[in-house]
């Protein structure tokens, strides 16, 4: 265990030489660290153990950022209170605040678990997002949050529970405002859990109350919540699951709204040797290289015909057939015979342009846009 | 024969003349290919049968044959008269006609100003594009850009020493990271010799381009990666280090991983997209990123934040944000951020720390008014954490964006530029923090004319956005042609992340239209070096400046010739 106390007289530690000097502990495989903080900013992250160790810290009167960029592997347990920026932008670490947090807690955290013994200021959670690579992040505030909390959410989950700090008399009755002014505007992700009153919620956002998965979640969650923060007492006050809402936004899915050129073939060997395999993005869209030409038949197409039999009576006179600039129609039935005629479109053939739409006689075709990825 | 039934449309209808290009199409050439509504990804053009009636041809053929020639209808292409599939003039219709037998052309009497913000589809809903902003500016005839106005004006004749461009050694390198003044160098005497007795900040003496902060969600992976890969080139293969701003988006992790990172500034902007993922690759860097930069700001949209349309947002991009399928809207502004010294304290402080005080963090703004103050306070920085202020004026902007920002917001850079300079000489303080700047450089296809002129005006370098898109086949330029980088339906493959569009686009060829422009533009610069007789960057060297208008030269400080 590694015990830093950063002030020694009147000399204050700098931020700069408490971190390098943390940075160097943990280089040498230090993994318990007890810091008597003055004010020093950005204690806990990111930092890892090579050996993939766990670090623990535990921390008094630090100052901005605490577990700020915080790796998983990172523990960390603030002795009182810690001003803004606790577990800013964390990516695994877990933080446990035993007392208020400032502004901005959980700002853009994309993984791991921030648990707040208290309450948490304005912007708390917001710009929080889900790494897919990862479970959702986790925040838990005890206490109630300020306003604009949770601005352009995307995603994770965040729970107030509302418990008045300065609290007592055992019942702990769901508060009226458990949020700010102006909560989750922008929010497009994730989901809020609060308990007692929902405000107004920006456009877009709505709060509902909690399902079977809510609980699901929530009951198991709360419960190791409030042992971190050690109040257990309160479970069963908590536990009246009909003083809870969830916020979440509304359904997605918009707003309305050849081979390989350079020149000699040198930029291909030069991609073949100092690049790596398969390109920048090859782990998350593979890409075969293949360069089409700005008209594609089959899966390039942007637009395909459709033939509807029951849009009206098909004269057979086969205008789309001769119309068509790529031959890509075929009829099946003969004419006059007991099967009705229907046509059909060859796909690795087919463009898309859509003149067998405009010769039919009858509209019996339509072009319609196909959807990226959709089967030929 | 009986009459036609027509619905003949109202007063208020929309018709092609109300939109701002009109596809020209000529029938007697058309050879009914198909291949211009195929290839038209806006869905602007489409087949149909000319109306039944009495047209031309039918009367000529009842003469001839004594009926009425319907059957001889013949399909024409005409252009579909709806907001939502207006033509952008991109032209593609026409690159693939075999019969030269469309193209759009731009419709001066168009009504789109108010039709993109009340047609159908879009009722009350702000006008957004793609594009670079400030045209109004860019188009007033009689004045132009002030870097028109601004010649190198003095050249060595029997002066100084005038150098050969072509065997002389230049030495073209430029700072990013915070430069200590003689008297704060950490020295001291050993042994009558003089020895590092602390620490410096991180500098990198890089050339001086920067490409630009342009994300992996507004280009395609195929348009990052022709940029990332021209970078690599550039550098392993032409000695040219000029390095590439991520943009706020993500970063792929195959390149966080790789030593390749080196050439790579990291950027957090509002959203702080894609952080997550830098953050868990640390532990497996090989390479120190060149630089981080804070975007607080962007010059094409000032006080605005990124727009990502969720059509954009595909699955990998919405994997490396951790973000739903979702409109993205970064915030307009840092949102754990209130003031210049908390900005200096919290991103600068962080940034630094989160790289062991290795890598230079710098900071870009929107040009402004109040650039000057903001380059003050940051000189003021007593940490030596600020290592460079990038100038991003008006006249940039790639992605999408509210149309009212990039038309009528922003600010031009070259003054600004030229008086933050000024503030900073004038503290004898010119040279600590960096300058960079950028908005528009190079948007008439002289970035190295363009570039020469903002150095010696206080620049240490230049940064280039829209003008590698354009080397890599982008079709969009000020005056309102395609401009579609909203829509995620970019016929070139660049701004968009349909694959079938992305497929449209040759990496390598871009990658090498990228290079072959900066070894031109290297050469040019030594060009324009050599007869000003400065063999390294002349930063702040006015005096090799005349101004051919007298409020130019009077605003920068500069000569006026006539």
């Amino acid at each position: 265990m590694l015990f830093i106390s950063t002030v020694n007289g009147h000399e204050r530690m700098s931020t700069r030489d408490l971190l390098l000097r943390i940075k160097s502990a943990v280089e040498a495989g230090e993994t318990d660290f007890r810091i008597e903080a003055s004010g020093q900013h950005d204690i806990g992250g990111p930092l890892w153990n090579a050996q993939g160790r766990t670090l623990h810290f535990e921390v008094s009167n630090p100052g901005q950022r605490v577990g700020s960029m915080a790796l998983p592997g990172t523990e960390i347990v603030v002795r009182g209170p810690a001003p803004a920026d606790v577990g800013w932008l964390n990516s695994g670490g877990r933080i446990t605040v035993l007392g208020d947090c400032g502004d901005t807690t959980g700002h853009c955290a994309a993984a791991g678990v921030i648990h707040v013994a208290g309450r948490a200021g304005t912007r708390t959670g917001s710009l929080m997002k889900h790494d897919p690579r990862r479970e959702p992040p986790e925040l838990w505030v005890l206490g109630t949050v300020s306003s604009f909390a949770f601005e352009f959410m995307g995603g994770g989950r965040a729970v107030v529970c509302g418990v008045d700090a300065g609290g007592g008399g055992g019942e702990h009755p769901a508060p009226s405002v458990p949020l700010g002014e102006r909560p989750c505007v922008g929010m497009v992700g994730g989901v809020v859990y609060v308990r007692g009153a929902v405000p107004e919620l920006p456009p877009g956002v709505r709060g509902l109350p909690l399902d079977d998965a809510d609980l699901a979640w929530l009951a198991p969650g709360l419960a190791s919540f409030l042992a971190a923060v050690e109040r257990p007492e309160l479970m069963k006050a908590l536990s009246r699951w009909r003083d809870w809402r969830k916020i979440v936004p509304d359904m997605h899915g918009g707003d309305g709204d050849g081979a390989p050129g350079g020149r000699d073939g040198a930029m291909r060997r030069f991609r073949a040797h100092s690049w790596p395999e398969g390109g920048l993005f090859g782990d998350v869209l593979p890409d075969s290289g293949r360069v089409t030409d700005l008209v594609a038949s089959g899966d390039g197409r942007l637009r395909a015909p459709v033939w509807d039999a029951e849009a009206g009576p098909c004269r057979e006179c086969l205008a789309c057939v001769r119309a068509c600039p790529q031959a890509a129609l075929r009829r099946r039935g003969a004419t006059g015979g007991g099967a009705p005629c229907v046509f059909s479109v060859e796909p690795a053939r087919c463009i898309g342009c859509g003149i067998c739409v405009a010769v039919c006689p009858q509209g019996l075709w339509r072009l319609v846009p196909v959807p990226e990825g959709a089967p030929l | 024969m009986p009459p036609v039934k027509r619905a003949w449309p109202r007063a208020q209808a929309l018709s092609a003349n109300d939109l701002p290009w009109l596809v020209r199409h000529d029938a007697g050439r058309c050879v009914l290919c198909g291949a211009c509504t195929a290839a038209c990804t806006f869905g602007a053009i489409e087949a149909k049968l000319p109306p039944r009636g009495a047209s031309a041809a039918v009367w000529e053929a009842r003469k001839e044959k004594g009926r009425d020639g319907g059957e001889a209808r013949r399909p024409v292409i005409v252009q579909r008269a709806e907001a939502a599939h207006a033509c952008t003039g991109c032209g593609m219709c026409e690159k693939v006609c075999p019969a030269g037998a469309i193209r759009p052309v731009r419709n001066a009497d168009n009504r789109w100003g108010v039709l993109s913000r009340t047609a159908e589809g879009s009722g009350g809903a702000p006008a957004r594009r793609g594009g670079r902003g400030g045209r109004s500016v860019v188009e007033t005839p009689s004045r132009g850009r002030t870097l028109d106005a601004v010649v190198i004006g003095r050249i060595s004749q029997m002066t100084d020493p005038a150098l050969d461009s072509e065997r002389h050694t230049f030495e073209l390198r430029s700072p990013l990271g915070r430069l200590l003044r003689p008297g704060e160098l950490p020295l001291r005497v050993e042994g009558g010799r003089l020895a590092l007795a602390g620490e410096t900040p991180p500098v990198r003496w890089i050339y001086p381009v920067i490409f630009s902060d342009m994300s992996i969600g507004a280009l395609s992976t195929r348009a990052w990666e022709a940029l990332a890969l021209a970078v690599a080139w550039l550098n392993e293969e032409c000695h040219l280090p000029v390095r590439m701003s991520s943009g706020e988006g993500g970063v792929p992790t195959r390149l966080l991983e790789s030593e390749l990172l080196r050439y790579f500034i990291l950027q957090i902007a509002s959203g702080h997209f894609g952080w997550n993922r830098i953050i868990e690759s640390l532990p497996r860097m090989k390479a120190d990123p060149a630089a981080v930069l804070i975007k607080v700001g962007q010059g094409a949209k000032p006080g605005d934040g990124g727009l990502l349309p969720a059509a954009k947002v595909a699955p990998h991009i919405q994997a490396i944000r951790g973000v739903p399928g979702a409109t993205l809207h970064s915030p307009a502004n840092h949102q754990g951020l209130y003031s210049i010294e908390e900005a200096v304290q919290k991103m600068h402080l962080s940034m630094n720390a989160a790289f062991g005080f290795r890598v230079p963090v710098a900071v870009k703004c929107a040009a402004s008014a109040t650039s000057v103050a903001v380059y003050n306070n940051l000189l003021r920085d007593p940490y030596h954490i600020c290592g460079g202020f990038f100038l991003d004026g008006m006249l940039g902007g790639t992605g999408a964006a509210y149309a009212v920002s990039l038309e009528h917001t922003g600010h031009p850079v070259v003054s600004v530029v030229r008086d933050c300079y000024r503030a900073a000489a004038g503290q004898g303080l010119q040279g600590r923090i960096p300058l960079w700047a950028g908005g528009g450089v190079g948007m008439n296809g002289d970035a190295a004319a363009d570039a020469f002129k903002l150095v010696c005006l206080g620049a240490d370098g230049v940064i280039l956005g829209r003008l590698l898109l354009q080397l890599l086949g982008c079709v969009g330029n000020e005056h309102g042609r395609c401009n579609a980088c909203n829509t995620g339906l970019c016929p070139v493959g660049i701004c968009t992340q349909d694959e079938r569009l992305v497929r449209r686009l040759d990496v390598d060829a871009g990658a090498q239209a990228i290079v072959d422009y900066m070894r031109a533009f290297d050469a040019e610069l030594r060009k324009l070096l050599a007869p000003v007789g400065n063999s390294s960057l002349p930063v702040g060297r006015a005096d090799a400046l005349v101004a051919t208008r007298r409020d130019v030269a009077d605003r920068l400080g500069i000569a006026y010739a006539c």
